[in-house]
């Protein structure tokens, strides 16, 4: 397998956190390609390839990478699409990952749009797909079809998935509910081959398991996640407070065995970012605050998508329905 | 600098346009509108004008589309325009 892309320089905690979970991925067996400045310490003697300019988290997307064409995430892309590396990977700037992806590595030809793919966890189950959690602020009905597909082979792929079922995300069950977007949607997924539909689904069915891939519009799925984010850290926070009282010491040496393993499936960091679905080539987009264990289950998933084919399986089931 | 025809110009425009919208090269014409005739919204418009830097960058030294100039790029001409402005210069 080709090395993975890694930006060494993307994430707020960037350059000791990424590469940390580098070299415990590297530890692992799995093949890297350091993006970073020449000089970058503390690299062991992983590859480097040199790259002088970062692009920081509030340069614009689709500017820096047009400007900053030496910069490490500019060069991880390049480095997927000239076949030195399989897959890249970064915690930095999303909206410029996106625009570097795209514009270095281009679209599978037939895909309207790309879209972030986001593992929702699923106590006791395995996670529901989110897609679009950001790319695409406003879509159009064709595109969230789209979505459906590509969401559907990512769940397959990645999580072992048979025949997923796919909700659209509105306001209600019934099919009339929502605004003009979802029910032309829905209209089109009734129809649309190689697609499990099982109708509109809510907000609140994301965690339950009813559902294996949601599609929305990349404003209202970045509204959703950030949600589900915020929520889960505030009520994991208020659990440990609360068990943190010298009068529920016993109570909570009880309980922990049982809720770390639950907390490690609520947190982000395990599932290790979202992947951008669409593209031509494995691209994996971490949580700018990503730890190194977030690195780590990000370069694992990288390596997962490349070894499972899933480039190549979208472009499959993308060129089927445009030939049907 | 290398001597390039307005002719070539157009034909690499045409080219790259009809790869990111999926169109058919031949099928374009330079009064084409770029969003209403060809369908290019925001995001193809910069896959466009990035893979035009990259095209000519080689010939044209730091070549770019300057970011207040884009709003001007509203048909296949005006894009075939300022390449072969940027050529002369």
């Amino acid at each position: 397998m080709l090395p993975i892309a890694v930006d060494a320089m993307g994430g707020d905690n960037a350059p000791s956190a990424i590469l940390a979970g580098a070299l415990e991925a590297a530890a692992l067996g799995i093949p890297l390609l350091l993006v970073g400045p020449e000089g970058l310490e503390g690299i062991d003697d992983l590859p480097l390839l040199v790259a002088s300019e970062v692009i920081e988290m509030d340069d614009d997307p689709a500017q820096s990478v047009r400007r900053k064409r030496d910069s490490t995430l500019v060069r991880a892309a390049e480095a997927v699409r000239d076949g030195k590396a399989s897959a890249m990977i970064s915690a930095g700037n999303t909206g410029a990952t996106m625009a570097s992806a795209l514009l270095r590595m281009g679209r599978i030809s037939g895909v309207a749009r790309p879209a972030i793919a986001t593992p929702v966890p699923v106590p006791g189950g395995h996670p529901t797909v989110l897609l679009d959690a950001g790319a695409n602020a406003e879509v159009q009905p064709e595109w969230l079809v789209q979505f459906a597909l590509m969401g559907s082979v990512y769940s397959e792929r990645r999580f072992g998935v048979e025949n997923p079922r796919v909700g659209l995300l509105s306001i209600g069950e019934e099919p009339g509910k929502g605004d003009t977007l979802r029910k032309e949607t829905y209209e089109l997924l009734k129809v649309a081959p190689g697609i499990n539909f099982i109708g509109n689904v809510e907000g609140r069915d994301l965690m339950t398991g009813v559902v294996d891939v949601v599609v929305t519009d990349g404003f209202t799925g970045n509204v959703v996640l950030k949600t589900l984010e915020g929520s889960l850290r505030t009520v994991v926070k208020a659990l440990f407070t609360a068990f943190g009282q010298p009068e529920y010491a016993d109570a909570a040496n009880t309980l922990m065995p049982a809720l770390l393993p639950l907390y490690e499936t609520l947190d982000p960091d395990t599932y290790g970012g979202a992947i951008l679905l669409g593209v031509d080539g494995v691209c994996i987009i971490s949580h700018g605050s990503s730890s190194a264990r977030a690195m780590v289950n990000g370069i694992k998933c990288a390596q997962e998508m490349v070894e499972t084919g899933m480039v190549e399986a979208i472009r499959v089931a993308i060129s089927s329905t445009l030939a049907e | 600098m290398a001597t390039i025809e307005r002719n070539e110009v157009f034909a690499t425009v045409c080219r790259h346009l009809a790869e990111i919208l999926e169109i058919t090269a031949a099928d374009i014409s330079e009064t084409q509108t770029l969003a209403d005739d060809l369908g290019a919204d925001s995001i193809a418009l910069i896959e466009l004008v990035d893979s035009l830097e990259q095209e000519f960058s080689d010939i044209i030294p730091n070549f770019q589309f300057e970011d207040d100039d884009l709003s001007g790029l509203l048909t296949v001409a005006d894009a075939v325009n300022y390449i072969v402005l940027a050529l002369g210069k």
